[in-house]
């Protein structure tokens, strides 16, 4: 298939759009801003025999509080969540992914159901919709599931995803007052690039540096993003010292399984996985200390 | 092969091109703004930059049928030799310009960033705002301060900031 021979449909709802996909004898996919599907029809890796262009469906972008959670839509882009004051103030840790992604030009027009669906293990907003305990809304013409973020991944650019089926609605847990988290992210180049290393971090605090309990959320050290639950008992044991810090630090060490690519050897990333959550840890306990 | 309208630089024009042409090769293509250039082809370089609807993207990633009816200004829209902008004044004058095939993008990733702010940004400020905007010629300093400049001058302009 040329590319310029690909077709592309422009549904004017969403309800259209789900009529499109279910059609069996067409070979479409989703393009929502494009910046990695345009890059991937390049590379004549993604050639579907039709897009379904879904970038001006207005219904699935919004950011709204609602019965104790914030449900983002799918094509809110990395731009709506850095300017939102809801989420700076509720859920700051997936702002600080989003402000990770790319530079401004793929910030304005990136979505962060382009970057789920991608699923690409080094995705910068991943670790942190982990640590928000995500569930996606997975919508066909005629139903819909609700699938928690950890079970919708199943290996680098793969996902449960049907081919009739997308993402219709992204609903993330908010912080609350004793709850603080932090993304941390380690790239070749400050902009536009893509992860070797990033780390998600929640925290729940008691007093002090105690921590009630935490969660920690890795990329590109595994084929899907991981939990460092290993890390995440042992947060709990003692107050968050920096002594304890170097500890946790040195468990991830091990408790990381990253693979050697382009961008990184297996052993960096196993010490820049370590290195990325202490200096994590030590900014986040100075944040709570400031608070 | 299909029809699209849209708007560049305020005026509506049309093409006749298949569905998946780039933003960007229809403006250089079949607009004959080119200004615009291709490098990377994948969105790393930004010297591809337009606005879309008054914010910065990279046109090389942009699909023709991702933009129909919308707004498009390249940097031959921010201005020509004849009507120049404060900021392509201040290139010239600060010397922040060598080869040029990097300046129209970071022209309009600057116009763009000066639109959102209303007082002189600091560097680090700049150069967030021109991380996507690679130069392999000048070294970025006299960037920065052609766009520092160009934000003292609009102030003073606006009355802001006295000098
Ligand atoms: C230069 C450059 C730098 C980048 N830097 C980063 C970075 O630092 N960090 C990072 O994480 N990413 C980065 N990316 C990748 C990309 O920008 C992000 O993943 C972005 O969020 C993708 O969103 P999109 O809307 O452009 O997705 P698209 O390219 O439109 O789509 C991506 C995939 O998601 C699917 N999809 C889209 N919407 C839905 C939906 N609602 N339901 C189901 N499937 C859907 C599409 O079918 C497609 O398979 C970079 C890309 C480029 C080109
Ligand atoms: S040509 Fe578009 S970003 Fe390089
Ligand atoms: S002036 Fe030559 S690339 Fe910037």
């Amino acid at each position: 298939m040329l590319v310029s021979e690909i077709e592309v449909v422009t549904p004017a709802t969403l309800k259209e759009c789900l009529t499109m996909i279910a059609n069996e004898d067409m070979n479409t996919r989703l393009i929502a801003g494009g910046t990695d599907a345009v890059v991937r029809m390049k590379e004549g890796k993604w050639r579907p025999s039709t897009w379904v262009n879904i970038k001006g469906l207005r219904e699935l972008r919004y950011i709204i509080e609602k019965d104790g959670a914030i449900h983002i839509g799918p094509l809110t882009t990395h731009t709506d969540i850095i300017k939102s004051s809801l989420l700076q103030k509720k859920a700051n840790v997936l702002v600080e992914a989003s402000r990770e992604v790319g530079a401004i030009q793929m910030q304005n027009v990136g979505t962060i159901g382009g970057n789920i669906g991608t699923a690409s293990p080094a995705g910068d907003t991943l670790p942190a919709l982990y640590v928000l305990n995500t569930v996606l809304e997975l919508s066909t013409r005629n139903s819909k599931r609700i699938v928690p973020i950890e079970e919708f991944f199943t290996g680098p650019g793969r996902t449960i995803l049907k081919k009739n089926e997308m993402i219709t609605n992204i609903i993330v847990q908010p912080h609350g007052e004793n709850e603080i988290g932090i993304f941390q992210k380690l790239g070749p180049r400050k902009a536009q690039s893509i992860s070797i290393v990033n780390v998600a971090i929640s925290l729940l605090m008691e007093k002090d540096r105690q921590v009630l309990s935490g969660k920690i959320a890795f990329g590109s050290v595994a084929p899907t993003i991981i939990r460092a639950k290993k890390c995440e008992s042992i947060l709990t044991l003692h107050p968050l010292t920096d002594e304890m810090i170097q500890n946790v630090a040195k468990v991830a060490w091990k408790e990381v399984m990253p693979i050697t690519d382009v961008r990184a050897t297996a052993e960096y990333r196993r010490d820049m996985a370590s290195s990325l959550l202490e200096r994590g840890l030590y900014r986040l306990m100075r944040r709570w200390e400031n608070k | 092969m299909l029809t699209f309208y849209l708007k560049v630089n305020g005026s509506t024009r049309t093409v006749l091109c298949h569905p998946t042409k780039t933003l960007l090769d229809v403006l250089r293509e079949d607009f004959q703004l080119t200004a615009s250039k291709e490098c990377c082809g994948k969105g790393e370089c930004g010297s591809c930059s337009v606005l879309l609807n008054g914010e910065v993207v990279c046109s090389c990633l942009i699909l023709i049928s991702q933009v129909i009816n919308q707004e498009i200004i390249t940097c031959e829209g921010v201005g020509l030799t004849t009507n120049m902008d404060i900021i392509q004044e201040s290139f010239g004058a600060e010397g922040a310009t060598q080869c040029g095939y990097c300046t129209p993008g970071i022209i309009v990733s600057a116009k763009a960033f000066l639109n959102g702010i209303d007082y002189v940004p600091t560097e680090d400020e700049i150069k967030t705002a021109l991380g996507g905007n690679l130069c392999r010629c000048t070294g970025y300093t006299k960037i920065i301060k052609a766009i520092r400049t160009a934000a003292e001058k609009e102030l003073v302009i606006k009355g802001t900031v006295t000098n």
